[in-house]
């Protein structure tokens, strides 16, 4: 209990209070001996008249939605309607291969993806191509960038919502489906009609979560392109807070102007987390203690 | 669901392409995973590969090699496989036991304050914590000044990197084990309690057996976090002699490294035996905490 | 040991458990806390384990104050409706808890344990699971675990609810058996009066976390207090009907809709005064007459040795037991005489006896 509470006072809270701070000061790897000083929101006056504001911000929301609606919500209804259609334990397996992209290391993974992607005759949808007699391409990464960056994220991000629907789609009562049989309903009718509304619940939830994950997340992006090819053309705005603080790719850490960034987020996700802790009652998972004694 | 909604009367034909069509879907969507696996294990086993093709010399398909696993005799690796393993196991350990505890406390107790931190804990357990890097780096800094406790968990140590997966950790494994506690009975509790033993004992003897494989699933969810950290230990080490499996493998695997992409893939591989061991034996507990862990481990 | 409860209260927020009970019990007494589910007896029964603290008011296990006494200490043995066996633990381990963590040694612990399986009957079932037990088996191994540190307190809280109806009985005497045996004062909450009448020395009677009376089964039988008490004791239950009581040339007499009866002088003179009464009268004293009250049988539940008859006298059902060998069917009109002897008399507004 106390050393819970320490490590996460010491990991979160000091944290978020050193990153609001940190944002109004001009703390950076370039003048870290010398005193530093608050300079008040100048940061964020920076980064709001950033050449490339706007252009990061529409790659954050273009990154979010497209691999929001195509995978993490789309694909994942569509492969638990498909996993709950079939024979239970192929539905299982498939459900488990699925898994896999979760489980591998990040950067194992995506060095699978960067071989893919090769101009021939190294790249493995290049070699596809030329076996189907398809003209084969240049640096498939290198000319559509975003598609690989959403499909990267997007074959890990589908099984999340994939296992939570199937579950939820496991626990609408079997009578249901069989009453709408014996009424008369056809496959496509049943699930526009029983299953999809009975998962409306799950469907908020996952897109509510699965919004902050992705608007937060950027491994997969900084492994992939590290924010190119050329300038910002992949660039999110967590993978900037994080650029600008953390590494040395602009010659300097600029920990007070990347804090600046990444408290933007920050501030999103308490208050998404807080609304949608409370849209989904989970409050209401509390049960009071049986016991009196310590 | 085992039950096919389809009626009978329909044409066999149409009946048999209609029961194959979701499997013939789901095969397709997988394929391109399955290439990518498939590719790693020929490439590892190949002077060269052009697509998921060996290749030798020739330009034929063929020369196969086990040359590119030399990488093992190299002490480095050991060292950063090391690495990799006390995250893991520090993961497994620390919030295995942090969690287990907490939420014991949490599920169980009454407590002052147990109201405020269930709400912080529901809170955090939602939130990302990839946003706070800057300032852990921050924090990390400042441990590493402190005399003894700075050369075992401050900036670039090994124990700096497992304790703050630990920390950002917790929050979701906190739940996760309240989640466990909840369901057990509390009459059971209430014969240990009466029967003689102290709260303490009750946790130990009594409560923890009972939620062995939920304990169990979170270790392993924990064990496969820390063993593929990438993120954090970039963050926070330089160096091998600091870094993990993952740090080490990506420094190689840029285009322009002198490591070919053969032996980058036996790295990798190397990686993902241990992955892929855990995967075949525990897929049910797997499958139950990447769907309900983040869903209040109801 | 003797148990004393003095304004005992347990309150959640706005939600009571329990309000200002009193009740002492007598050494080795066996006591019954008897109501419908919700009524306050479990959580009454878990502050006198120490599990639950006290909002208000007094614990004294022979005349001490044992309010702050953690469970381990009161010396208190307790069965649980669901068992509440470890369930990593033989039957052997379950039953030696209780010593175990008395670090009694292991030799003299061996021996007691099977001293206890033997004496509850499953001595020949110690390295089983309880998973591999039946719920009678099961039932045994709790109470053993309960026994074997000899407490001076045995706590039942619906031990027998789980069991199906023959067990249910053998189990009954058994434990009744057992507590005379070892003379060990025992509270036991059930919501079956069955049970509690056939097994308790006294009931406590509770409703909505309050104690509606304590006092032998016969008297609770004979003289309920309340209206609520009346219609809890006794199987089938009582019958209730709503009448008025007029004196008449030193005589009283009860009138409702269809009904006229003549009261006993002793029951009639305490209610002279209220006109309007509740009059309870149980099914077996009514009986078929060939004058009385005229009812027609709405329905027939062959109980066995008797028929249980559900007779309507205009809008008034009563229930009443009949001899199966008599041939009533459906529909019939029959004559009922009731033994106004033992009926019980209640005021309409505080539902308290006019009797008692």
């Amino acid at each position: 209990m106390t050393p819970a509470t320490l490590l996460v006072t010491v990991f979160f809270f000091v944290p978020a209070l050193i990153l609001f701070i940190l944002s109004l000061t001009d703390l950076a790897s370039s003048n870290f001996s010398e005193p530093w000083h608050f300079i008040g929101l100048l940061n964020y006056q920076r980064m709001f008249s950033d050449r490339f504001f706007p252009k990061i911000l529409g790659n954050t929301i273009r990154y979010v939605t497209l691999t929001l609606i195509f995978f993490n919500v789309g694909l994942a209804l569509l492969l638990a309607l498909l996993t709950s259609y079939i024979n239970r334990r192929a539905g299982f397996f498939f459900r488990m291969l699925w898994l896999l992209p979760r489980i591998t290391p990040s950067v194992v993974y995506i060095v699978m993806w960067r071989r893919m992607v090769q101009q021939a005759p190294f790249g493995i949808i290049n070699q596809f191509l030329g076996w189907f007699g398809l003209s084969q391409q240049p640096h498939l990464l290198n000319e559509h960038p975003w598609l690989f960056v959403i499909l990267a994220n997007g074959f890990v991000g589908a099984s999340f919502g994939m296992l939570i629907f199937s579950s939820a789609i496991e626990s609408i009562p079997k009578d249901l489906f069989t009453a709408a049989k014996v009424d008369g309903a056809s496959t496509l009718q049943i699930i526009r009609d029983i299953t999809l509304p009975m998962l409306r619940w799950p469907l908020l939830f996952v897109t509510s979560y699965q919004t902050l994950s992705l608007l937060v997340s950027f491994e997969y992006i900084l492994l992939l392109t590290n924010g190119g090819p050329g300038l910002f053309t992949t660039e999110v705005w967590a993978l900037t807070s994080y650029k600008r603080a953390l590494s040395t790719y602009f010659g300097t850490n600029q920990w007070g102007y990347g804090a600046a960034w990444g408290l933007v987020l920050v501030v999103i996700a308490i208050t998404a987390s807080v609304i949608y802790l409370r849209v989904f009652r989970f409050d209401d998972l509390v049960q009071e203690p049986k016991i009196d004694v310590l | 669901m085992t039950t096919r909604f389809e009626t009978e009367q329909k044409s066999g034909l149409l009946q048999r392409i209609l029961t194959a069509l979701p499997y013939v879907v789901l095969t397709i969507s997988i394929v391109p995973i399955i290439i990518g696996f498939v590719w790693i294990i020929v490439a590892t086993f190949s002077y060269r590969t052009q697509g998921i093709l060996p290749i030798n010399a020739q330009g034929k398909i063929g020369g196969l090699t086990l040359q590119n696993w030399t990488f093992l005799l190299d002490a480095k690796i050991w060292r950063v496989t090391f690495n990799s393993a006390m995250i893991a196991l520090g993961m497994v350990v620390g919030v295995g036991f942090l969690s287990s505890l907490t939420g014991y406390a949490l599920s169980r107790m009454n407590f002052r304050g147990r109201k405020t931190f269930l709400g912080m804990t529901l809170v955090l357990h939602a939130f990302r914590p990839e946003l706070l890097l800057i300032a852990i780096f921050q924090v990390l800094l400042f441990i590493a000044g402190i005399p003894i406790a700075g050369k075992a968990f401050g900036f670039n140590t090994v124990g700096g990197v497992a304790i703050v997966m630990v920390s950002l950790e917790l929050p979701l494994g906190i739940w996760l084990m309240k989640g466990f506690f909840d369901n057990i009975s509390w009459d059971m509790e209430r014969a240990a309690l009466i029967d003689g033993a102290s709260r303490f004992r009750v946790w130990w003897e009594i409560i923890l057996p009972q939620i062995k494989p939920g304990i169990a699933a979170l270790a392993i969810f924990n064990f496969i976090s820390g063993w593929n950290a990438y993120l954090i230990p970039y963050t926070f080490t330089i160096g091998t002699k600091v870094s993990n499996l993952s740090v080490f493998l990506n420094q190689f695997s840029s285009d322009t490294s002198p490591m070919g992409w053969n032996q980058v893939a036996a790295v990798g591989l190397f990686q993902l035996i241990p992955i892929l061991i855990f995967f075949i034996f525990t897929q049910e507990a797997l499958l139950n905490i990447y769907g309900g862990g983040t869903k209040g481990g109801a | 040991m003797k148990v004393e409860l003095t304004n005992l209260t347990k309150r959640w927020g706005d939600v009571v458990g329990a309000e200002g009970i009193d009740l002492s019990t007598k050494d080795g007494e066996f006591v019954a806390f008897l109501g419908p589910s919700g009524c306050g007896k479990t959580t009454t029964l878990l502050m006198i384990a120490g599990i639950y603290k006290p909002t208000v008011g007094e614990i004294l296990f022979d005349d001490r104050v044992v309010n702050t006494v953690p469970p381990k200490d009161r010396n208190i043995g307790m069965v649980f409706q669901s068992y509440a066996l470890y369930p990593h633990m033989t039957v052997f381990q379950n039953i030696g808890y209780p010593l175990k963590l008395q670090k009694v040694p292991k030799d003299e612990l061996q021996k007691h344990v099977q001293r206890v399986a033997d004496m509850m009957g499953i001595g020949h079932l110690m390295d089983r699971k309880p998973a591999q037990l039946s719920g009678g088996q099961q039932q045994r191994v709790a109470l053993g675990r309960a026994l074997i540190k000899e407490p001076q307190l045995l706590l039942f809280d619906e031990p027998l609810s789980n069991l199906d109806a023959r067990l249910r009985l053998s189990m009954r005497s058994e434990i009744k058996r057992l507590q005379m045996d070892l003379g060990i004062t025992s509270i036991y909450v059930t919501h079956d009066q069955i049970e509690a009448m056939t097994m308790a020395d006294r009931v406590a009677v509770m409703k909505d976390g309050h104690l509606q009376a304590f006092a032998p089964p016969d008297e609770l039988y004979d003289h309920p207090k309340t209206l609520f008490i009346a219609g809890f004791v006794g199987n089938p239950p009582m019958n209730f009907i709503e009448v008025e009581v007029k004196q008449e040339n030193g005589s009283y007499q009860v009138l409702g809709p269809g009904i006229h009866l003549d009261l006993p002088a002793d029951r009639g003179e305490k209610v002279a005064r209220s006109s309007k009464v509740i009059m309870g009268i149980r099914p077996e004293d009514i009986s078929l007459a060939d004058t009385g009250v005229k009812g027609e049988v709405y329905l027939i539940e062959p109980l066995g040795r008797d028929d249980l008859l559900d007779v309507r006298i205009g809008e008034t059902a009563v229930r009443v037991l009949a001899d199966p060998a008599l041939g009533v069917r459906m529909r019939d009109t029959v004559t009922l005489h009731f033994n106004t002897d033992t009926a019980q008399l209640f005021d309409p507004d505080t539902e308290q006896s006019l009797l008692w």
